[in-house]
């Protein structure tokens, strides 16, 4: 249960940071607090997640799927660059991660 | 140089509130988190706007992995191994990477 709500707690970082891209282009409140929830939801979710699982797995974990999520949304709804070179480094990130689940 | 100051006390600050979120219990202590949460975020974001944000963002990030991974192995008995921390080192090294190709045209 802990990693699922780990999983949890890194998509609400990505989705929070996928508001806050938005929110700085369309200037809409509603989107600044679409931002808050899915902020308050992942720290929710990794202070659930930290009740059993080790400090530094679940931290590299929530960081690691935020900050690839955050570029691939990116890519997929804000017309950024697709390059190749993103993409390497995203799955150098995801490799590390499903490798931290499978080992812990 | 003391811009990066403010990664490094960003940092120790994101350490603290992991910390707290695993072994607070009393209402200070969660105080004392709710806290940490909020100068973590103050330090990244007055560092960020002196210095470019993806690099800062990269080193904030590896500081915080390593800092997290070190204080639960050292002070709170978590199981160490060697696979782990290469997973870990890993881990920095493609957010590392992915900022020297992010940085620039978008924020």
């Amino acid at each position: 249960m802990a990693w699922i709500w780990l999983i949890f707690a890194g998509l609400s970082e990505m989705l929070g940071v996928t508001f806050m891209n938005w929110a700085l282009k369309r200037h809409r409140w509603i989107l600044w607090v679409a931002m808050v929830v899915a902020f308050s939801a992942s720290f929710g979710g990794l202070e659930l997640a930290l009740q059993t699982l080790p400090m530094g797995t679940a931290y590299a974990i929530w960081t690691g799927i935020g900050a690839a999520g955050g570029v691939l949304t990116g890519m997929l709804f804000f017309g950024e660059s697709r390059d190749w070179r993103k993409l390497l480094w995203v799955a150098v990130i995801l490799s590390a991660t499903i490798g931290l689940k499978l080992v812990a | 140089m003391h811009h990066w100051l403010r990664v490094g006390l960003g940092a120790i600050f994101e350490v603290s509130w992991v910390i707290g979120f695993k072994h607070a219990t009393t209402l200070g202590e969660w105080g004392l988190t709710a806290l940490a949460v909020y100068l973590s975020f103050y330090f990244l974001i007055t560092a960020s706007r002196r210095l470019p944000a993806g690099t800062v963002y990269a080193v904030f990030v590896g500081l915080g992995t390593l800092g997290t991974s070190a204080v639960g192995m050292l002070l709170f008995g978590e199981p160490f191994s060697w696979l782990k921390l290469g997973l870990i080192g890993l881990l920095i090294l493609g957010i590392g990477g992915l900022q020297t190709v992010t940085t620039g045209g978008e924020s």
